[in-house]
């Protein structure tokens, strides 16, 4: 290795309900990149997310995944998170009687507490939340509003990238952050994305079309197909999948499966 | 027989008061009462032995005020071991507040008419209250009268035992809000009974916040009649004691009635709540939506039995009736059972209960952004009774109460983390 990795996943095998789901996927992400995962339905794509996040039910049986030098699989939920990774979720949950405000409070007060500093100040937090919320164009009065309650399908998103603001991960995973979205709204979640890179954090967006990647460049493209990664090359390979669709899988798999996996090892 | 209620009847003054005539019925009902055993359907969980068994504590005046609710208008009236503080003076137009042992003629008349006017003679210790409570205000508000400040009624108490009565009339268009506050975690026996009779039109802001905790032994009700076109909306706010029973009965009597009732339970150690509340549709058109949430730790034991009866006539209901629990541990215990009872054919109705452990996907939710397993499940607890005290008419109100149960849930805090 010649320069530092942020994210080094190592043959990651994973399970849910006793079926095997990831079947030794690879990825290693630098500081400052951008990777896109396409796929087809069932690939694996949301399972790799909420493996990374701890989720419960999904289980690492087999592989590495190292953050910024610390091996993460055996920590809990919340220490990940405050490892600097961040999943922004394809359907962000509405939690009714818990306010935004309180529950962005208490998410930015443990970051802070990981690191050794204060809480915020209601006031100074206040400030942040408001700037954070105009930002992604929510009306601050969301902050008021229970989690995500009643917000519709754009706001839950634009919800998901204020907290990302806010919490200034290392590492952040978008899943399907595109799906159910409007251009105008597509927009707003690419620019919120953009305006966090900074050369050294980096992205992995989980889409299923090329369309989000319109608005977020990545740096690299990979195919996710039964659990592991099978095809991999920069920006252009979105446009040739968004062209082919994803059937010449299914023939690259019955056709030669050695050869599909020795592609993919180079 | 109860060794207690002998007791309390043999030290029962027989006064000749406006209600002497009310409290003789009610001996006279009580006398003829069986006490509850297990198998008494009312008191099926819940046990009446610590009456008799526990020893209770003499009463002091070394006694906390609780603080004030801010930002909002108050008149306040503080009753310490079941008796009034202060005399009550108050001079808004519209609002009469008098003392039970001082009423004038006109007010004695008042108070007839509403004394056992909602309250079903079937409640035992509502009968006890009958004959015992000789404290307690009338409060009567004038035709179309919409009175801004709301009244507090403190009831504190750390020892002894206290019988209080409460009788509001509201007539016609009068709109009030009344808060009925309760606190004390000494060995007492409190029975504390309010009566509310709305007039057509009338709108009631009710607050119950029933905070006796420990070994205070509390059995209360809350009775409301609704007029043609009345409204009220209640909340209903309890902690747990050893013992500690609340009897709700709203009564449908005129058409276009609408009550609304949130109820909240929030119970720690080996502490006991009961919640009865019966709903009568009596006429048509009327609406009733009834959230009841509990959150049940430790070895704490909830029950809870709504009913809603419609009657024949009473076509056009609208009933809702939901009942959520949360146990924080295996031996927390709820004993729920909605009821309805329809006899009209063209009515909407629904009721049900869960139980239930804490939302997966929604602690999980707030734990992948760094918030503690713990924090996490005390924020989704709190939410859970959040939603319905944040439907509170009054918002300061809402502060303030979100603050006390803060400190309760501060106390549970412990047991929130234990993995569900």
């Amino acid at each position: 290795m010649t320069s530092k990795q942020l994210l080094t996943v190592k043959g990651l095998q994973a399970k849910v309900d006793e079926k095997d789901i990831l079947k030794g996927l690879d990825l290693d992400v630098k500081p400052g990149e951008v990777h896109a995962i396409m796929g087809p339905n069932g690939a694996g794509k949301s399972t790799f997310g909420y493996v990374l996040s701890g989720r419960d039910g999904y289980e690492i049986t087999g592989g590495e995944v190292v953050l910024d030098g610390k091996d993460i699989t055996e920590m809990d939920i919340e220490e990940r998170a405050r490892a600097g990774l961040f999943l922004a979720f394809q359907y962000p949950v509405e939690i009714p009687g818990v306010s935004n405000l309180e529950f962005l409070k208490a998410a930015v007060d443990a970051h802070r507490e990981a690191q050794g500093l204060e809480p915020l100040s209601s006031k100074d937090f206040l400030k942040e939340a408001r700037e954070a919320s105009k930002k992604v164009n929510l009306p601050a009065e969301f902050l008021k509003r229970g989690v995500n309650e009643g917000f519709s399908g754009g706001e839950k998103k634009r919800n998901e990238i204020m907290q990302m603001l806010l919490l200034k991960p290392k590492l952040c995973i978008l899943d399907e952050s595109d799906s159910g979205l409007d251009i105008d709204a597509l927009q707003v979640v690419a620019e919120g994305v953009n305006s966090m890179r900074d050369g050294e954090r980096s992205f992995i967006v989980v889409t299923h079309y090329q369309r989000l990647l319109d608005y977020i460049k990545p740096d690299y493209v990979h195919v996710l197909s039964d659990g592991k990664i099978v095809k991999s090359g920069d920006a252009s390979l979105a446009l040739e999948l968004e062209a082919q669709g994803y059937s010449w899988l299914a023939e690259m798999r019955e056709a030669d499966p050695e050869e599909m996996h020795r592609e993919v090892s180079e | 027989m109860s060794f207690w209620l002998d007791q309390a009847l043999a030290q029962a003054e027989l006064s000749n008061d406006c209600l002497a005539e009310h409290r003789a019925k009610s001996l006279e009902a009580l006398r003829a009462t069986p006490w509850p055993t297990r198998k008494t359907e009312a008191w099926r969980y819940t046990p009446l032995l610590s009456l008799d068994n526990s020893v209770i504590d003499e009463p002091n005046d070394n006694i906390d005020y609780p603080g004030s609710p801010e930002g909002v208008e108050l008149i306040e009236l503080f009753f310490v071991n079941g008796k009034l503080q202060s005399n009550i003076n108050v001079a808004v137009e519209g609002l009469t507040i008098a003392s039970l042992d001082n009423l004038n003629d006109e007010q004695q008349a008042v108070a007839k008419t509403v004394c056992q006017s909602a309250k079903p003679s079937r409640h035992l210790f509502g009968m006890v209250n009958d004959v015992l409570a000789k404290q307690g205000v009338l409060i009567s508000v004038a035709d179309g009268s919409d009175i801004k400040p709301i009244i507090r009624l403190v009831h504190l108490q750390n020892g002894g035992q206290s019988h209080v009565r409460h009788l509001i009339k509201l007539g016609q268009g009068a709109k009030v809000s009344v808060i009925e506050e309760y606190r004390g975690e000494q060995s007492f026996v409190a029975t504390s009974f309010s009566e509310f009779d709305l007039g057509d039109d009338a709108v009631l802001n009710h607050y119950r916040f029933g905070l006796q905790t420990g070994a205070a032994k509390a059995l209360a009700g809350c009775h409301f009649n609704l007029a043609n076109r009345s409204q009220m909306h209640s909340t209903l706010v309890s902690f747990g004691s050893v013992l500690s029973r609340l009897d709700v009965d709203i009564n449908h009597a005129g058409e276009h009635a609408l009550a609304t009732q949130n109820a909240i339970y929030l119970l720690a150690d080996k502490e006991l709540f009961d919640l009865h509340s019966n709903v009568e549709h009596m006429q048509p058109h009327g609406t009733t939506e009834e959230n009841v949430r509990g959150i049940i730790g430790d070895s704490a034991k909830a029950v809870f039995n709504g009913r809603i009866h419609i009657h024949r006539y009473a076509q056009k209901t609208l009933a809702e009736l939901n009942n959520r629990n949360l146990l924080l541990t295996p031996k927390a215990e709820i004993n729920t059972k909605p009821e309805l009872e329809i006899y009209a054919d063209d009515v909407k109705c629904a009721h049900g209960a869960t139980v239930a452990e804490l939302d997966n996907k929604a602690l999980y939710y707030l734990r992948s952004r760094g918030v503690s397993e713990q924090d996490a499940r005390i924020m989704l607890n709190f939410g859970f009774i959040n939603e319905l005290i944040e439907q509170m008419p009054a918002e300061p109100l809402c502060e303030w109460l979100q603050g006390e149960l803060r400190t309760r849930f501060g106390d549970l805090r412990t047991q929130l983390s234990v993995e569900g």
